[in-house]
């Protein structure tokens, strides 16, 4: 079968590429436990700089790569220098968050420099081909795999056998040790910034070169690909990150060869679930190596929280309740109808993540659960809407419970990861299981929300129906926070192992936590569901869960008020900067990353 | 609560203010100021390349319909809202479009999902939805608000089909689409126009708008021993097949969608796209005066740039929009009605447009059969490749 030999071939070619964006995230990974999500824009910038002395500059190759790696690592020190070395000592949560908002802005930024339209980037070697099984490769491909290679190599021997190596191992072992011992933490992290960002930029030129192609959505992409290969191979593991690249990219081509092209990323995040169940710490981590995350729970560090009087509450309730009545126009209502329908996946969120210590990424998937539950019952059952919400709830409960408990064993950012999967696996489902979802079509004409044969179909009452429902959810939340159960679940997340010691079941009450987030989630999708009429596979996609957790990290961790006031910063920021018409996600990006930096533990702290 | 949240409240109300400011002046008439169209669409966010075609569209309309005398001695000037594509942004949007008596009409949004989130609040508020890129088969059916001059896929896809099988001979074919609301419909029209002419569909690929390596999906193709390759792609993604498919040694006929036909497919694709067909709606040489002073006054707007297939949706958007105010006036009711009786419009993409009021969209797409000959898009002289 010349064919299998062709599969094998395509996979180790596209798992080279992502193995140029995986050893960046490695290296980063390694040191300060943080997952990059600035790396994929490095990439986009080095692109774009490849592009300028390319097409402008008309530079030799050796030269480009030179330009590429020296920009981008400029822009790795300068993100290192003011967007993180400042909140190092602030809770673990925070530098992600910002990595996140210096994504938003360097991607802006190249937009409005460069333009949104994909630009040809020629490659610069010459055009000859080889033949090998039934198809080509070029001196690209050999390049690409050439740069992936070396450089894990070099990283390996630097931080085995170098004195700034050994100081970089230190420091990821334990930094206050190695500070006590003399290493100069600040020029590690600026050691490793610097190569990572000058690796990540160079990766960026040469996959433009390959695809001909560049464009600003490349980042995200090439973010959420490189953290699956570099967790297969081990967080933090160099050398690993390569063969879980080229294992990602085996994985993908077999599984586009036996099931065809649209399952392609479902075997891709089916392998990391997969991984991360039964390898935690990726395939080739030693057995000596220490635990990937600290025992107890410095990633969320407990804060004092704000204190919010309880009449201060029920005012601002009363005040957003009576607010319909003035003279507001529906745009402020439908905006902050959009707030409430946030504020409730918030709630969601922040009580797996906050209270129990479970930062999911792929919370999106509940509220799409949610929502084609409700929509199908409602359309094909004829189920009343009321209901057919209150099913979408309960269905996403059930099955966000159940696929999530795989990952029950996990702690830390491997849970974000896991989670991160679940996501996507659940939306490539959906994609591709027509016969129950229309797959890409979608659901079209659902009807409009109604409770008891009246329509709520007027912005006022679609208004207060979320309202209300938002704050009967909060306020149960409250109250379970406030119960025995909420202590134990704070309990786990604060110290698990002192918590087992005491009796409680971790998974059991991971599943409680999940069960009734679960439902918040999947309500405030069904409710969308039925207030867009039409939603398909990309209605909730993996910025909505991005989005979520900005919430809930900008709100204060746990904190239920925070969730709400969260909410509806994030929505309520884009829509006043609309007057800066394209500047105004650069601006959202900006005011995030000072929020970040001037209250890490969030605007009403953890709870 | 907060303070973030009194001063979002306290803007939000002031822009309420100022709304109702700006009715009390409209109510005067005032003859000065433009007519107003709100338009929902991607500025930010992955699509915003669109956004900016669109753009470029609706400014070259705009010259030319001022340079004509305006709507009947009035401005016609657009309000572009960023919505990234985005369901959540297309509803407020459509609610501030909707409760602005200023804004007569609207047009937009890009992809199904925000567009048909956002029908109906555009329904219920009596305000009309223009949708001209929304293939969704079903986005007309959102109610009689909802207009569309998006090409019918029902009607792209057997030119295409016609173009592969019974012009280009091709009876074996791998069909590879965007696995998209559009990618998905088309690729169902096509098939089945395909097989009416009498061609077999070897195998079908859907893939999603993110994938940027297809070579095992080549492959599989390969072993599908196709005698043509049908792309349903837009100019980035269609680009990347052709070349990886030279790279994995495929040799067969390509015929692409229409959605590829820009200067960028070219740009992308390199070598690898030349001898590509392409269905199209019009081409450069075409002799029709609409689209000679379509692309001529695009490429002196724009330094010579040549347009693509989202520029001239756009431009046509807004002629016929103009040409709907000008019957209609700025009552929104009336400018619905005014979509009845609209006739014959010049358009790049069906020559003339008159709307089918019992489906509130166009027929009779323009047909143009074009092939990529020393980098450039030509008429198909009928020889093969």
């Amino acid at each position: 079968m010349s064919s299998w030999l062709d599969y094998t071939i395509n996979g180790l070619i596209v798992g080279n590429v992502y193995a140029l964006v995986a050893v960046g995230l490695a290296l980063i990974f390694g040191v300060s436990r943080l997952i990059n999500f600035a790396q994929g824009s490095i990439y986009l910038v080095g692109a774009y700089i490849g592009w300028v002395a390319v097409v402008q500059l008309h530079t030799p190759l050796p030269l480009t790569i030179i330009v590429v790696a020296v920009a981008a690592a400029i822009v790795g020190l300068i993100i290192e220098r003011f967007g993180l070395r400042p909140l190092q000592n602030s809770v673990r949560i925070a530098p992600l968050l910002a990595t996140i908002g210096i994504s938003f802005v360097l991607d802006q930024l190249v937009m409005l420099t460069f333009s949104p339209n994909p630009r040809a980037l020629p490659s610069q070697l010459p055009d000859v081909r080889f033949q090998v099984g039934g198809g080509t490769i070029g001196p690209l491909d050999l390049l690409i795999a050439g740069v992936g290679l070396t450089s894990a190599f070099l990283l390996f021997v630097f931080l085995r056998y170098s004195k700034l190596g050994w100081a970089v191992r230190a420091a990821s072992q334990d930094r206050d040790a190695a500070m006590q011992m003399g290493v100069d933490v600040n020029r590690v992290n600026q050691a490793v910034f610097g190569i990572a960002a000058a690796l990540g930029g160079v990766s960026g030129m040469l996959v433009g070169m390959y695809y001909n192609q560049i464009d600003t959505a490349m980042s995200l992409q090439a973010t959420l690909k490189g953290v699956v290969a570099e967790v297969v191979g081990g967080a933090g593991n160099v050398p690993g990150a390569v063969i879980g690249s080229l294992l990602l990219g085996l994985v993908e081509s077999y599984g586009v060869a036996v099931f065809g092209t649209s399952y392609r990323n479902l075997f891709a995040f089916l392998l990391l679930v997969v991984v991360l169940v039964l390898r935690p710490n990726g395939l080739f981590a030693s057995a000596r190596q220490a635990p990937p995350e600290p025992l107890t729970g410095t990633f969320i560090a407990p804060s004092r929280p704000v204190r919010i009087p309880h009449w201060a509450l029920a005012v601002a309730a009363a005040g957003f309740a009576l607010l319909p009545l003035f003279p507001v126009s529906f745009y402020v209502l439908q905006t902050l109808i959009n707030a409430w329908l946030l504020g409730m996946l918030a709630l969601s969120l922040t009580l797996v993540a906050g209270t129990m210590g479970q930062v999911s990424l792929g919370h999106a998937a509940l509220l799409a659960i949610g929502a084609y539950t409700s929509a199908l019952l409602s359309l094909t059952l004829n189920v009343p809407v009321g209901l057919a919400v209150i099913g979408g709830g309960l269905m996403s409960a059930a099955l966000g419970t159940l696929l999530i408990s795989p990952s029950f064993r996990l702690r830390g950012h491997y849970v974000s990861i896991a989670t991160l999967a679940i996501g996507e696996i659940v939306s490539l489902v959906i994609l591709n299981w027509e016969s129950v979802t229309r797959g890409p079509i979608g659901i079209s004409g659902i009807p409009p929300l109604s409770l008891f044969g009246y329509d709520l179909i007027s912005p006022t009452s679609i208004y207060w129906f979320s309202f209300a429902v938002m704050v009967v959810l909060a306020l149960l939340q409250g109250r379970l926070l406030g119960s025995h159960l909420g202590r134990s679940f704070r309990a786990i997340r604060d110290d698990d192992i002192a918590a087992r010691a005491y009796g409680l079941s971790l998974n059991r009450y991971k599943s409680l936590a999940f069960i009734f987030g679960g439902f918040a989630a999947g309500v405030s999708g069904g409710i969308a569901a039925h207030l867009y009429s039409y939603i398909n596979h990309e209605t909730f996609n993996t910025q909505q869960s991005i989005l979520a957790l900005t919430v809930v990290i900008l709100g204060g961790l746990g904190n239920v008020v925070g969730a709400m006031l969260g909410a509806v910063a994030l929505v309520g920021l884009p829509e006043v900067f609309r007057v800066a018409a394209e500047y105004r996600i650069l601006i959202y990006g900006i005011v995030l990353l000072l929020l970040v930096r001037f209250r890490p533990q969030g605007l009403l702290g953890t709870m | 609560m907060s303070n973030i949240d009194r001063r979002t409240l306290v803007k939000g109300s002031l822009a309420a203010m100022m709304a109702g400011a700006a009715v009390s002046r409209g109510a005067l008439a005032d003859t000065s100021e433009p007519i107003l169209l709100g338009v929902s669409g991607p500025l930010t966010g992955p699509n915003a390349q669109y956004g900016t075609q669109w753009k470029q569209g609706f400014d070259l309309a705009l010259d030319e319909i001022m340079a004509a005398g305006g709507i009947n001695g009035r401005k016609l000037a657009y309000q572009f809202e960023d919505s990234q594509s985005d369901p959540r942004q297309s509803v407020a949007i459509a609610q501030k479009f909707v409760s602005n008596p200023a804004i007569v009409l609207e047009l937009g949004d890009f992809s199904s999902p925000a567009s048909m989130a956002a029908s109906p609040i555009y329904q219920r508020g009596g305000l009309v939805q223009f949708g001209f890129t929304n293939s969704h088969p079903d986005f007309t059916k959102g109610g009689d608000f909802m207009w569309s001059t998006s090409v019918s896929q029902a009607d792209e896809q057997p030119l295409l089909a016609a173009y592969a099988v019974k012009r280009l001979g091709l009876k074996k074919l791998a069909v590879l689409h965007l696995n998209t609301d559009w990618g998905r419909t088309s690729r169902d029209y096509f098939v089945n126009a395909a097989k009416e002419y009498g061609a077999e569909i070897v195998v079908t690929e859907g893939y999603i708008a993110e994938e940027r390596d297809f070579r095992s999906t080549l492959v599989r193709v390969r072993d599908a021993n196709p005698d043509g390759l049908i792309l349903i792609s837009y100019y980035s993604d269609g680009a990347l097949i052709a070349r990886q498919a030279r790279q994995v040694g495929l040799k067969q006929v390509m015929c692409a969608a229409s959605s590829v036909y820009s200067p960028k497919f070219i740009e992308l694709g390199g070598e690898a796209v030349e001898d590509v067909h392409v269905g199209t709606r019009y081409f450069p040489e075409d002799t029709r005066p609409e689209v000679q002073k379509f692309i001529a006054g695009f490429k002196k707007k724009y330094n010579g740039q040549e347009p693509d297939a989202f520029n001239a949706y756009a431009y046509d958007a807004m002629n016929m929009a103009a040409a709907v105010v000008k019957i209609g006036g700025t009552d929104r009711k009336a400018i619905r009605d005014a979509f009845t009786k609209v006739k014959d419009v010049p358009s790049v993409i069906f020559g003339t447009a008159t709307f089918d009021v019992a489906t509130r969209r166009v027929k009779g797409a323009m047909n143009a059969e074009l092939v990529v000959r020393k980098g450039q898009f030509a008429l198909w002289d009928g020889k093969p490749t």
